[in-house]
This record gives structure tokens, sequence and C-alpha cells, in this order.
């Protein structure tokens, strides 16, 4: 039986080749998308899951209020982790990890910087899973100065994973001793690096200071502990712990703090939800968002269903045509089940054979899709077996709700009513086929806004004036082993021709330091008048260098040689404090917190126009620039033609004070737009799934066209003879689907405008949806469906009315 | 008004070359109702769409009102057509989709009458027609003889100079078919040009003039008395 519905159905496919093309290329495209968003969600489900302990490890986050500002982290005080562990007995482990910035490592004589380094404490392998290949997991971590190494970073120094017990020569003057080799870290980690240092290593982590949050802490619970419970106990801890050294630094009880607003407080975050749930401070790595699993299943679900209405529109379209073989069966004493069975036997045919196509269409896009969505995704049936019956289904759930209306709208024709020529005029008045076409474009047009809107905002971050002139800054990052020659080394490349001015500091706009420190207005140190803010030592080339504006007083000047203990707040600080004219008025700051009675005392000069030091994403927060001697980086501003033989020229120079040191130049402006790759990166995702979605529907509205046009041959060949011209039939033809494409647009502007509204809501700076967008999404939606259609539409207005007439 | 001279028109298929019409020559005179008979396949209809300008001829001289439109194109002839000749098939051809009023008025849509005047015209023709009552039903609601009226109104609502009828009683009985034959009639007394191509001598005798055809050549004249 199943033989014959098959065999049938197959000459049935090939019969009409061209809409059996349309359907399977329509389905296969949109399988296709779907199988890899399939795989893009699956593998950011993924994230951190290959740890044997995974769904026990917690990080502990913090949660602080203080003087206005507010700092939600994934970073606690360096006692937090062993406190814990001796606190709660339901804590099996915990881990701390410090951010290092990075290292210089010496290969051969050439001296490397590696970035992916971190310090973690000996428990990190109780923690986490990474499979020593060499060395004790147990010990490896407790030296100072002691490395573990991933393979590749072994093989990278010493041409073998069997390292264990070599040395490296570390910023030039510390040997540090390898004492493990770990596998590559798999690159679904919320954190990956190249080197471990042993925390030992560092007297920062002896320190028992409570108030200052900069420790990573992980903890594994005992099995069967309940988190919500110890997150119930964080209160009392922050009452034991933190209260002494508040009132100790701050002399002042926690209860004062929180009567004036202020708090701190400690929660876990599930290991396993770090990758898509968590964007606070001081992440060990850029994460993901859940609202891109979200919008991107939406977006896989909807562009298979463009495709199944695509199928299903197209076989109802063409029921009129088999409506007399329905017919001539129901008469000869065909069921309606075997002609749903039949049908269905179609369906279930085209989308095995759309899957087949799909398969090699998503083999032949990954690599692409890797590219856009900067993954590294493979589709690999013996890695991941499951995804076989997950593929059939997809394929049964995909014929069945393609074939399904078709199946049992066709098998209920009564032979009598097609006998009659009942159903030859259905083509029009069919609400459903209509309201689908609707659908898709509706579909098709909130995409094609939201690429555009996502587009312009694009736009606007990259000419937005963040306050600063980024253009033709370049910047050498970590200049330290410059060491105290930095300044003769800046007077140097002022020298040069192309060379404007240059200034030496780890704080810049773009991604670097930062430093966030209670400026009090009062020499009592109240906290009342206390603004909390980013404090950044500066030179006095900075601000010109950088091209900020000064909106009042003055730049330090090495003429006032009192300019040591100046300062220059931003406008959004000296609005905190509210003084009425602040230059002049002190500030009162302790530089160093393990010091609290030293208060330096600052006299303001300046006020410097706001500037965006964060990204786009928030309002510019309080800043203070003092004169201090950091040398994180080196900024110049340039002005050359030959750009690529001054860099040269800046290396050499680099080169003579820092032999051996890694030259790391960028500019400022790629810094700039780098912050915003996430969203360029769905830029071009949204428009690759714009693009698939209007290209399939318009298969459909092609399919669509070429039928209705077959349909009405003998009304358009009589129109032709009363007279109507090639554009009249034309007009005609189009406009039926330029009415669809109108009502669809008008369904999918305001939920367009409102996805996209809430889109823009998570930057301060954005731009707004203007009114052309729609104009232009719906002009591109009806030009596009008009071109599909005219293909069709034209070819049926110039057939000769003779002959159209003769078909009767 | 109509003059052809050795007009010809050959189909080719792959395997096979119909002369359908082989140097056939015809005058009609304005104010003329013509007959055209012959048996099937002889290219009667194949004379009446070239007369129609629906098609045009391979070799030959085609004078309409004294203008050479043989070798018109499809633009020129459309023009000329929508103008000058109403149809009448022997199928109806109506649009299923449209209303007896809307059936009508399509002509007048295509030559461009405002929409006040194209209501008053068709609202006349079809009280002529005398199926005024029907003018909202669907062709599909009709009866065969009343689909024909609604189509002979459609042809005339333009006023054309010509009407060219392939078979118009064909598909009808006989009391259908008389009724359409007067109003064949009247409209060829009030001066209308009537070309019909019939099958049955009792129709073709409402006619001036029998044009007899045989494989694509006019074989016999008979006026009509
Ligand atoms: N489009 C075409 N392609 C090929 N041959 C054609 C075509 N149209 C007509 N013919 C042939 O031309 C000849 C004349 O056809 P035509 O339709 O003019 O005959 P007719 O006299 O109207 O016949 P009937 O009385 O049956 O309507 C026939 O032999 C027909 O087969
Ligand atoms: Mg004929």
């Amino acid at each position: 039986m199943l033989k014959s519905y098959l065999k049938i159905a197959l000459r049935k496919l090939w019969k009409s080749k061209g809409f059996s093309a349309i359907n399977i290329i329509g389905l296969a495209i949109g399988l296709a998308t779907c199988l890899l968003i399939m795989l893009f969600v699956l593998d950011e489900l993924d994230y951190d899951r290959y740890h044997k302990k995974a769904d026990r490890i917690y990080r502990v986050d913090t949660d602080i209020k203080f003087a206005g500002n507010r700092f939600i982290s994934a970073v606690t005080p360096d006692p937090m982790g062993p406190t814990l562990k001796k606190d709660f007995p339901q804590i099996e482990q915990f881990v701390r990890f410090r951010s290092a910035g990075g290292l210089l490592l010496k290969k051969d004589n050439e001296n490397v910087q590696e970035n992916r380094v971190i310090y973690a404490d000996s428990t990190l392998f109780d923690v986490f899973t990474f499979p020593m290949l060499d060395g004790d997991a147990k010990t490896a971590l407790q030296e100072p100065n002691s490395l573990v190494l991933t393979a590749t970073t072994a093989r990278k120094y010493f041409n073998t994973t069997q390292a264990v017990g070599k040395s490296i020569l570390i910023d030039n003057q510390h040997t540090y001793k390898v004492t493990g080799v770990i596998k590559d870290i798999p690159p679904q980690s919320h954190f990956n690096f190249d080197i471990f240092v042993s925390l030992a290593t560092l007297e920062e982590s002896r320190r028992n200071n409570w108030l200052s949050n900069n420790f990573n802490t992980y903890v594994v619970l005992k099995e069967g502990a309940n988190p919500k419970q110890l997150e119930a106990q964080f209160d009392a801890l922050v009452v034991k712990y933190i209260g002494p050294q508040v009132r100790q630094f701050l002399s002042a009880s926690l209860d004062d703090l929180k009567k004036s607003g202020s708090h701190v407080k400690h929660s876990l975050m599930p290991l396993t939800s770090i990758h898509l749930h968590s964007d606070k401070v001081a992440e060990l790595g850029a994460n993901s968002s859940i609202q891109y699993v979200y919008i991107f299943s939406a977006i896989a679900f909807f562009i298979l269903l463009i495709a199944c209405v695509n199928f299903m529109n197209l076989s109802t379209a063409r029921s009129a045509n088999r409506a007399r073989e329905v017919g001539v069966r129901k008469v000869l004493g065909s069921l309606k089940t075997n002609l749903v069975k039949q049908f269905l036997t179609e369906s279930m045919l085209i989308s095995c054979i759309a899957l087949v196509l799909a398969l090699l269409l998503t083999f032949a896009m990954l690599p692409y899709f890797n590219d856009l969505a900067a993954k590294n995704i493979t589709l690999d049936f013996r890695a991941t077996p499951w995804l076989i019956p997950i593929l059939l289904l997809l394929v049964l759930i995909t014929g069945m709700l393609a074939g399904s209306y078709p199946a049992f709208y066709l098998s209920s024709f009564k032979p009598i009513q097609v006998i009659k020529g009942k159903l030859a005029g259905g083509f029009k008045r069919s609400w459903l086929r209509s309201s689908l076409v609707v659908f898709q474009f509706v579909i098709s047009i909130v995409l094609i806004i939201a690429t555009i809107v996502i587009y312009k905002q694009l736009h606007f971050i990259q000419s937005h004036k963040p306050g600063f002139n980024r253009d033709q800054v370049a910047i050498i990052h970590n200049s330290s082993p410059l060491g105290n020659k930095a300044r003769v080394f800046r007077e140097e490349v002022v020298k040069l021709a192309g060379v404007e001015n240059a200034t030496i500091t780890g704080y810049l706009p773009t991604d670097s330091w930062r430093n966030d420190n209670p400026v009090f207005a009062d020499p009592t140190l109240d906290r009342k008048r206390a603004v909390s803010m980013q404090t950044w030592d500066v030179d006095h080339q900075y601000i010109p260098t950088l091209g900020m504006e000064m909106v009042a007083g003055r730049n330090f000047s090495k003429q006032f040689p009192t300019d040591s203990s100046a300062i220059i707040i931003n406008e959004s600080a000296a609005k905190m404090y509210g003084f009425d004219d602040p230059i002049g008025k002190n500030l009162y700051f302790i530089r160093d917190i393990n010091h609290p009675e030293n208060v330096s005392t600052l006299h303001i000069v300046g006020i410097v126009k706001d500037f965006n030091f964060s990204s786009l994403r928030q309002h510019v927060s309080p800043l203070a620039l003092m004169l201090g001697d950091n040398q994180g980086n080196v900024a110049l501003r340039i002005k050359s033609k030959d750009i690529p033989h001054l860099v040269s020229q800046i290396e050499k120079k680099y080169k003579a004070i820092a032999p051996g040191a890694p030259f790391d130049l960028t500019f400022m402006d790629e810094d700039f737009n780098n912050q915003y790759r996430t969203e360029q990166r769905m830029g071009a995702i949204a428009i690759s799934f714009s693009v698939l979605a209007i290209l399939i529907a318009c298969l459909g509205l092609f399919g669509l066209a070429a039928y209705a046009a077959e349909q009405r041959t003998k009304e358009i060949g009589i129109r032709k003879v009363l007279g109507a011209t090639v554009s009249n039939i034309t007009a005609m033809l189009s406009k039926d689907f330029l009415k669809l494409v109108i009502i669809a647009a008008l369904i999918a502007f305001p939920l367009a405008w409102w996805v996209m509204y809430s889109w823009l809501q998570d930057f301060a700076y954005r731009t707004h949806i203007s009114w052309w967008v729609f104009i232009l999404a719906g002009l591109l939606a009806g030009g596009i469906a008009i071109i599909t259609v005219s293909f069709q539409t034209i070819k049926a207005a110039f057939m000769n009315p003779v002959k159209s007439l003769r078909t009767e | 008004m109509i003059k052809i001279r050795d007009l010809e028109k050959i189909y080719r298929t792959e395997e096979v070359e119909t002369v359908a019409l082989n140097k056939i020559s015809i005058d009609v005179k304005e104010g003329e109702f013509v007959a055209i008979m012959g048996p099937s396949g002889c290219g009667k209809s194949t004379l009446l769409n070239i007369l129609g300008l629906l098609d045009d001829p391979d070799n030959g001289s085609f004078l309409f009102n004294n203008i050479e439109v043989a070798h018109f194109n499809e633009r020129k002839r459309a023009e000329l057509r929508k103008h000058n000749i109403g149809f009448v098939f022997q199928s109806f051809n109506l649009i299923d989709e449209l209303t007896v009023f809307e059936n009508v008025e399509l002509p007048l849509i295509y030559t461009g009458v405002k929409s006040g005047e194209r209501k008053k015209r068709v609202e006349e023709v079809l009280d002529k027609m005398q199926i005024m009552h029907r003018r909202n039903h669907y062709p599909q609601q009709l009866s065969g003889g009343q689909q024909q009226r609604v189509a002979v109104a459609r042809a005339v609502v333009n006023n054309p100079k010509l009407i060219l009828a392939d078979e118009p009683t064909g598909n009808l009985d006989s009391s259908n078919g008389n009724e359409v034959m007067t109003l064949l009639t009247d409209l060829n007394e009030q001066g209308t040009t009537i070309i019909m191509v019939t099958h049955s001598e009792h129709d073709a005798r409402y006619s001036h003039r029998i044009i007899r055809m045989l494989d694509g050549q006019t074989v016999l004249e008979n006026i009509m008395v």
C-alpha cells in the first residue's frame, strides 16, 4: 500500500517539477536555517557543562551600593572564599581567581605578551575539571611562582606537553616554574585561559580586606546541599566580617550606611547559568545573553514556519487542479482516509528530500555561520547521534504541518462539486491563503526593520562624539617594560614628525584600567557628601592628546607646582556634588585603603566635558583625573600620511628603550568599535536571516503568482480581447499581492517598532526609530514582492488572448 | 469598412503545417450583416480573430476603414480594437469573479471612460438587453441565454462600429438562440456592422449575405433577399 502511495507521490512530484522545486528548495532553506540555529542554541546551552561537578558549582557575586553608585559584580573580597569554607560545612571546596592583565613570557630571546593569564588557588582542580597531562593536580598551584599551562601553550614554549619542572622568565625579572600541563580548555567555557599562576604568588591573596572586591570566587557545594539556604546566611556574613572593617576604615556602622541607602549583598550564581545570564562587572570573560538564544530560536521557528506556509499555500492553490483527480478517485470508491494518506505521503516525501538538501546546505553554510556567530560549531552525527531522531522528528512535524491542511482540504471535496466546476474560482477567495501570505510578510518586514534599526544604531555609535577625539590616536598597550624611562620615551616620540602629542597612563576611555573610589566633599569624610567615582592617574598631556574639552577652569599645568594636589572632575561629578562654582573647592580622598588615616586634600582646577568611558549602553558616570604616575599605556596623537612608516619609527624608539618587549599598537577608533562587536555580529546575523526569510517568502510568492496567472489565463484572455493592455493586466495581477504586502506592513510596523524600541532601551545613547525606516522596509518588501510576482504576471500579460481562450 | 486581399494564415507546429487561411479575399461594407459558414476546421474562427485584430496574418493585406492594419503591432491593434470592435463568443467568456454589471463595465474601463458615465452607459445597455434586474448577479447564477445577453451587452456597451460573433448561439437552445439573433438584428438595424460565424442555416438567414468557406478559402457567396 505504502509503495503505491509512494509511487504515485513520486510521479506527482515529477509531473509538476516547478512547484516541487519551489517547495523543496524553500523547505530545505528553512530546515537548514533551523538546523544551524539549533546547533547554535545547543552550543550556547552547553557552556561549562563538561565540569564533573558543574551542577554543584556556584560563583559568589556581589551587589554594592555606595555613595550613589551601584556595582553588581562577579568579584568578592579576598577572604570570601576561605571564610565560606571555614564557616559553612555544606561547602566542599572553593577557588579564587585574580585577573592579572597580561604577562611577558620569555621565549628564546623574545618577550611574548600573554593576555589569557589568571592567578588561581591551588584548589582549582578540586572545583573545575581540567584533565592534567603532566604534573600533580593536588600540588600544582601551591607554591608561589608556579604555573600551569594548557597543552597548546606548553607546546608553544617547550615543544612538548611534558613541561613540568621547566622554568620561564616572566616580565623579564622573575623565574616561574611549570608545575602542570592541562588539556586545552574547551571553547564552551565562560572563561578561557592559557596560563594559571599560583595565587600564593600574590601578597594580596592573604590581605583579609573585606572592603575591596577583586577576586572571582567559586564554590562547590556538597552533594545535596541547598544553595538557597546558603545564600540566606550571606547577610549575617556581611555583618560579621564586613561590619567591623566598615567601622574601622569608614568610621561608620553598617546600619548608618544602610540608612543612607547603601548596601552590600552577596549571592550565588550557578556555573551553568553564567554564560547566558551574567553580565556583571569584572566577569572573567565576555558572556553571551539568553536574549540571543530566545531571539534566534524564534527566528528559526518563524523561518521554518514561512517555508511550511509556502508548502501549504502552493498545495491548496493547486487543489483546484487536483480536484478532478480527487473527484474521480472518490467516484471510484476511494475513502477519505486513503486520500489523506496519499497527500501526506506526498508532503512527507517532499520534506524528506528537503531534509537531505538541508543537510548539504547546512554543511555548506556552517563555515560562514561560524564566522558570523564567532563560533566553532560542527555537525557530526558520530558525536551527537541523538541529533538524528530529532531531525527525523523535525521532518515528521514539518511534513505534517505542511501537508495536513491541503490533505484534509482536498480530500473533503465532494465529487459533485468538482464535476460542476465549483472550485475553479476558488483562488481569489481563499482568505486562509491570503492570511498566510500576510503572515509571511509580517515576519519578513519585521526582520527588515530590525536589520535597519540595528545598523542605524551601529552607525549612530560609530558617528557618536563621545567627548574625546578617537581619530588619529595610536595606543601602545602595556608599556610597563619602559619602566622609569617612560618619560624619556615620550620626549623621544614627540620629536617625530607625525606625532603631535603623547600621554602616559593606564586609564583610557576605551577598554583599559578602571579604578573606582569614594571621593568626599567634606574633610570629616561625611558619607552623605561622597561621590563614588572613577579616579584616574594621568599626566599633563592627557586632555590635549585625547582631544577632550574643558567646560570650566583649566587643564593641569607645569606652571602651577601645587597641581600635584589638583583634581579635574567631569560634568557629571560636578553635578552630583552640587557646588555653585566647583573651581577652587576642595575634595578629600583616601589614596590607600590600608591607610585610611592619610587623607589627601585635592583642589578642583577644572571641569572636563563628559566623555564616554564605558560603553554607550551606559550614561557617563562621575570621574576624576589626578596627576599621577601610571604607565599602563602610551597614547599618541598622530598626523601623518604614511602611518605604517610612522608606526615603524615609533616601534624603533620603543624597542631601543625596552629591548625584547612586545610592541602592541592599536588605533583608538578600532578599539572603540571593538566594544560593539556583539551588535555588529547581531546586525550581520539579522541581515542574513532577513534575507533568508524574504527569499523563502518570495519563493512561495513566485509559485503562487505562477499559479494565479495559470488559473486566470482565461480571464486574462477575455480582458485582453476587451482592450486591456499588458500594463493593465500586470497591474491587476500584482495588485492582489501588493494588497497583502500592505496589510502585512500595517501589522508589522507596530510590532517591529515595539521590538526594536525595547532593544534600544539597552543603550543610554541611542538612535531613534525614524519614520523612514518603516517606509523603506515597506517599499523594500513591496518592491521585492512586485519583482517576484512580475516574472509571472508579465509572462501572463503577454500571452496571446486567442491562445488563452482556445484552452477553454 | 473591411477589405482583405490574399490573406494567409499558416499554423506551424512541430510536425505539421496547417494552412488555416489560403489567400482569402473578402469585403464587408459598413452596416452589413454577414454570416460565415463552413465545415469545422475550415478557418472561420481564424478569419474572425484576424478581422477582430486579435491575431495577425502571415501574408496579404487587411484594410480596416481604409487603414492597412495587417502589420500593426500588438499595442496599435489593441488601441484600434477597443474603440471599434465588440466580440460575442460561443462560450460567452464572462469573468466568473465579476458581477453582470462589472463584466459589462470592463470595456469602458479599458477605454478610459469616467465612472459616472460608465454607470449610465452600462445601465442603459443592460436595460436594452432586459437584464437590468440581474445586474448584481454572478455569471454562474444566470442561464445560458441570460449569459449570452450579458456578453452581447458587453460587446455593444462601447458603441463599436463592428461586432464579431463566433457561433453566438452554439451553446443555446432555439428560443434563447432566437432571442440573441433578434438582438443582433436590432443592433444591425441601428447601424452596427456584424460579422457572424455560424453552423446554423436558420441563424444565417438573419444576415444579408452568407460567405461559405472551405479549406481556408471562400467558395460561395449567397446574397439574402
Ligand atoms: N493555434 C493553432 N495551432 C495550430 N493549428 C491551429 C491553431 N489554431 C487553429 N489551427 C488549425 O487551423 C485550422 C482552422 O482552425 P479554425 O479554428 O479557424 O477552424 P474553424 O473553422 O473555426 O472550426 P470550428 O467550426 O470547429 O470552430 C484547423 O485545422 C486548426 O486545427
Ligand atoms: Mg471555430
